[in-house]
């Protein structure tokens, strides 16, 4: 049996799945301020319906706690140190009020151009404590080719100051893209100590429900982290909820074809795309309080439409309204909403369509207009908004970057197979979107679920990428932050190259528990340099890149429809 | 504000050959600077895909000797159409100004191409001159040649052209390829004196190529009024070039464009992939997009190894003078060649293909117009790389052409392609954006689009 359970905003979702079918859901609204109270309220509502707590093999999470920490500033004051050496300004870098700079510079092929002025690190040391600041993130430019001088910032940190937590940026992401890096290691410095005491808490949880599952977390790409690996990754666990309902939809159609999903929640509508059954990912990485971090995630759209979303009629304009009042008229709600227009006009007999009518007439009173004309006017607005954003981003997907010949003659074009709904208001609002994209719409009987279904089903995922320099004879792996010295690299070919980070990625898989999808890996960066110095090849340099992509686990076959 | 544009294309699947130094490392390590800057991530920045030139882009400049696909690759079509997408960014006015960082570069390439020139198949700058003359109404533009190499190519296309203003700075043609671009190179018979070229000495410093800057580039950009400026940005100037000699720095590069403030700029030369590119391409983001680059710099650069000679420096006065001069008088230089007899002027002229390893002869013809500055026929032989010998004739209508010139033209290219005197004639309308090729013994027209 597997266990999903999807923390959102407003309502925590729980489903447990057996064979082919789902056995029980869970819906409970979300108390924001204790959130693992709510996920094992929810597990323990479903376990109600296990025969044997044995018979649960996988539980995974997806929960918006890291995002609630910082969105409200509740993460814990943090020393920004960074090594920026040579090229934007100081000022370019404005992420942390306790921002720290050091002298010393790394260049992009590992070299050290200035060396880490040591003196400096000591007299820092001094001045946190006099500050009281007790965590410090450390982030050199380029110290994903050569991570000495975080590692003595570290060293000379700890010697002063032995209380200080440390985290460097290295370990976090070994990727080119300072800003990123350094935000993503602020961030997960902030909020380590409340993570830490969220999978403690977890893992008492349920051992004293006697539970041997797996338990992973869900993050933003779309896979499945194990929960004792997330205590060294926070970050990865931020925007599952949209990850959750993408998966979801996979989930549902369990094929290959390119798909348009749309998450019509209470108050906004999340759009992703599945391009042959991949969850498409943002290029930029996620963006948290405003900055762009190495945190792979799912490309997706919000917009400020839900099916609970309320109508109005003022200033001689009739609105729709982004702050939710409560549930649809049709459902009790005592607002005509979004789906209250769909309902009566298309006849959809939804909840209490005698209610949509009722509550729809009072604004068609305010408003001097004919009912239909009004529903209709509503409708045009949310299928005319959903539209365009979907538009926008097959646009925003065709026009991404590419920096090679191959690519840019290999023109990416996007045809849309169909739209997916997920969310209890799809079931009105989606069949007039996807007539309107002239495509096929597809709900499912669970798609209101789909999300905590998309949780417990979703495989975990991996990526390492290699950057070998032959001629320094450099290795330099992510994740991890390893950055070795490999005299056996000198006469490496591409094959050679490749076949080093799938060795990477089958070790690392392995303990994480991942074997059974190891052999399913995917190339997704292959370059290489030739480098001339005078009139002859010197070395060579290597970019490559493997993962196992976000994808279903192998004991899921689908639910019946 | 409005962002800068930026268009990456380092072309990492391309090279002339594995060890050129148009090689697919190029690029590389500025890729890694760029990258790991976040550059692109920056809210004054905008990055932009690069998109295929059509057929109808290249011939609008290029007659090439015997089509298009002799000589061209989908990397040269994929830089020139990069310039497009920046230029439409420019003027739809979604970007304030665009760098195009793109590779194969192209000022060295000229009208007629039989090969490959200095690394150029074709001018991927004038490509973009004239789909933004034709598109968007442009008349007068400006290119501010800043690579080390004399850009003969963007001259020649200009030679005869008083609506392009031509600067260029580089080491001085007798100590570096292509061995052009003297003092008097000063543009044909009716465009005299908007062809600028200041031959620097070997090891001019940032102090001297801004001497230049202040005292001819800016000046003379103030009078020329240009709508459009263009940097053609050759980043070979730098001290650690190993095919050239100079001693500029990426501050130089940065203030350079800070000064100029070019429309757009776009990637020529500039081999010294490690040492020089991360660090220029850097500076000229920054300067471009409004950035403090005052903590940009390259590691080994130590700020007393570059103190200019008074002796040079006493040169360069010189040649500024003499070209602000030029450029002040030209008006009566035209007047004074429109009154010399004849109905065309001519020019005989070899011109040398060192990739490619081609001679190739011309003889140009432009008509004395007296009121525009005419329409060129060049003729044109070579013996080819592929041993295959063409002997051709090409007639170029500009797009600032007057109507009895245009009308001549095309009667002229009437008259050849019932002749056989060569194996193709080809005619470039640039006004009605009319395309053809010919081949008289065939009796087969093709029309490019």
């Amino acid at each position: 049996m597997l266990i999903g359970i999807d923390v959102g905003g407003t309502f925590t979702d729980g489903v447990l799945f057996n064979g082919r079918d789902i056995v029980k859901t869970i819906k409970q609204p979300t108390d924001n301020d204790n959130l693992q109270r709510v996920i094992l309220d929810v597990l323990d509502d479903l376990l109600a319906a296990v025969p044997a707590q044995a018979s649960v093999e996988r539980i995974v999470l997806s929960t918006t706690l890291v995002t609630n920490l910082l969105a409200t500033g509740r993460g814990e004051r943090t020393a920004l140190i960074l090594i920026p050496g040579y090229g934007l300004p100081h000022s370019a870098y404005h992420l942390s009020p306790d921002t720290f700079f050091l002298r010393g510079a790394i260049d992009f092929r590992g070299r050290e151009i200035e060396a880490l002025a040591k003196d400096e690190v000591i007299s820092l040391a001094k001045h946190l404590i006099q500050l009281g600041i007790k965590r410090a993130a450390v982030a050199g430019k380029f110290s994903n080719r050569n991570r000495s001088h975080e590692d003595q910032v570290a060293h000379l940190l700890k010697q002063e100051y032995p209380d200080l937590e440390v985290t460097l940026s290295c370990d976090i992401s070994n990727r080119l893209n300072f800003p990123r890096r350094a935000a993503t290691t602020y961030f997960t410095a902030m909020v380590s100590p409340e993570w830490q005491h969220f999978v403690n808490e977890v893992e008492k949880a349920l051992q004293q429900k006697g539970l041997k599952a797996e338990v992973h977390i869900l993050k933003a790409d779309g896979g499945t982290l194990p929960l004792p690996v997330s205590r060294k990754y926070p970050c990865e666990t931020i925007f599952s909820g949209p990850a959750a309902s993408t998966m979801g939809a996979l989930a549902l159609t369990m094929d290959q074809q390119n798909s348009l999903v749309i998450d019509v929640g209470g108050t906004t509508s999340d759009l992703a795309l599945l391009v042959e059954g991949v969850p498409l990912h943002a290029s930029k990485g996620a963006r948290l309080m405003g900055q762009y971090t190495h945190v792979d995630a799912v490309s997706v759209r919000s917009i400020a439409i839900g099916g609970d979303s309320p109508l109005t009629f003022a200033e001689g304009e009739l609105k729709i309204l982004p702050e939710r009042h409560g549930p649809a008229a049709c459902f009790g709600g005592e607002t005509a909403t979004v789906t209250d227009a769909f309902n009566y006009r298309l006849a959809l007999n939804q909840g209490d369509i005698n209610r949509s009518r009722e509550y729809l007439q009072q604004i068609a009173d305010l408003a001097n207009m004919k009912l239909e004309d009004l529903c209709d006017s509503i409708i045009t607005q949310v299928v005319t908004t959903l539209t365009e954003t979907t538009r926008e981003m097959f646009k925003e997907w065709e026009n991404e970057p590419a920096y090679k010949v191959w690519e840019i003659v290999h023109r990416r074009h996007f045809t849309l197979d169909r739209v997916v709904g997920i969310g209890a208001a799809a079931y009105c609002i989606i069949p007039r979107v996807a007539e309107s994209l002239g495509v096929q719409p597809f709900i499912h009987r669970y798609s209101d679920v789909a999300n905590a279904l998309g949780a417990a089903v979703a495989r975990p995922t991996l990526s390492v990428y290699l950057h070998l320099d032959t001629e320094r004879s450099t290795c330099a792996i992510e994740p991890g932050g390893v950055v070795e010295k490999r005299s056996d690299i000198s006469k490496f070919q591409l094959e050679d190259a490749r076949k080093l980070a799938v060795d990477y990625l089958y070790a690392m898989g392995k303990a994480r528990g991942m074997d059974d999808y190891l052999d399913d890996y995917k190339v997704f960066l292959e370059e290489q340099f030739n480098m001339i110095r005078g009139w002859s090849r010197t070395g060579r340099i290597f970019d490559v890149g493997v993962q196992i992509a976000p994808g279903l686990i192998q004991a899921y076959q689908g639910v019946e429809q | 504000m409005k962002p800068t544009g930026l268009l990456f294309f380092p072309a990492f699947d391309w090279a002339i050959s594995p060890t050129h130094p148009e090689r697919e490392e190029r690029l590389l390590y500025t890729r890694d600077q760029l990258f790991e800057e976040g550059i692109m991530d920056l809210p004054g920045i905008k990055e932009y895909k690069p998109r295929l030139a059509e057929p109808i882009d290249i011939a609008a400049v290029h007659f090439s000797v015997p089509d298009l696909d002799a000589h061209l690759l989908e990397a040269h079509f994929v830089a020139a159409g990069s310039t497009l997408v920046i230029a439409d960014a420019f003027m739809k006015g979604e970007i304030k100004n665009g760098f195009a960082i793109i590779r194969p570069p192209g000022h060295h390439a000229m009208s007629v191409t039989h090969g490959n020139r200095g690394f150029c198949n074709i001018n991927n700058e004038a490509i973009m001159i004239e789909y933004l003359r034709y598109h968007y109404g442009l008349k007068k533009i400006a290119v501010i040649d800043t690579d080390v190499h004399h850009g003969d190519g963007t001259q020649e296309i200009y030679w005869d052209d008083p609506d392009v203003l031509y600067i260029s700075f580089h080491q001085d043609g007798r100590t570096l390829y292509p061995g052009s671009g003297f003092v008097d190179e000063a543009g044909g018979p009716l465009a005299y004196g908007t062809t600028i070229n200041v031959p620097l000495m070997p090891k001019t410093t940032d102090e001297g190529i801004h001497y230049v800057i202040d005292n001819l580039v800016l000046p003379l950009l103030e009078e020329f009024k240009p709508d459009l400026v263009i940097n053609s940005a050759g980043q070979d100037n730098h001290y650690t070039d190993p095919l050239a000699d100079m001693r500029f720095t990426a501050q130089g590069y940065a203030t350079l464009n800070h000064k100029l403030a070019p429309d757009i700029a776009v990637l020529e030369g500039g081999y010294s992939v490690e040492t020089a590119l991360p660090y220029i391409n850097m500076g000229i983001i920054m300067a471009m997009a409004g950035l403090d680059y005052s903590n940009l710099r390259e590691p080994d650069y130590a700020r007393e190894n570059f103190k200019e000679s008074p002796r040079n420096l006493e040169l360069i006065k010189r040649i500024v003078e003499v070209q602000l001069d030029r450029f002040r008088t030209r008006q009566e230089e035209i007047e004074k060649n429109r009154r010399s007899k004849g109905e065309f002027f001519s020019e005989y002229r070899r011109i040398f293909y060192d990739t490619d390893y081609i001679h190739e002869e011309q003889q140009v013809r432009l008509r004395n117009c007296p009121h525009c500055c005419g329409f060129r026929m060049i003729e044109s032989s070579a013996q080819q790389r592929n041993g295959k010998y063409y002997r051709v004739m090409c007639i170029s209508v500009p797009i600032n052409c007057c109507p009895t010139c245009r009308e001549q033209a095309i009667s002229h290219y009437q008259d050849l392609t019932r002749s056989s005197r060569y194996d193709y004639v080809y005619l470039q309308d640039r006004i009605e954006r009319q395309y053809r090729v010919c081949q008289p013994d065939l009796e087969r027209e093709d029309i490019i689009k």
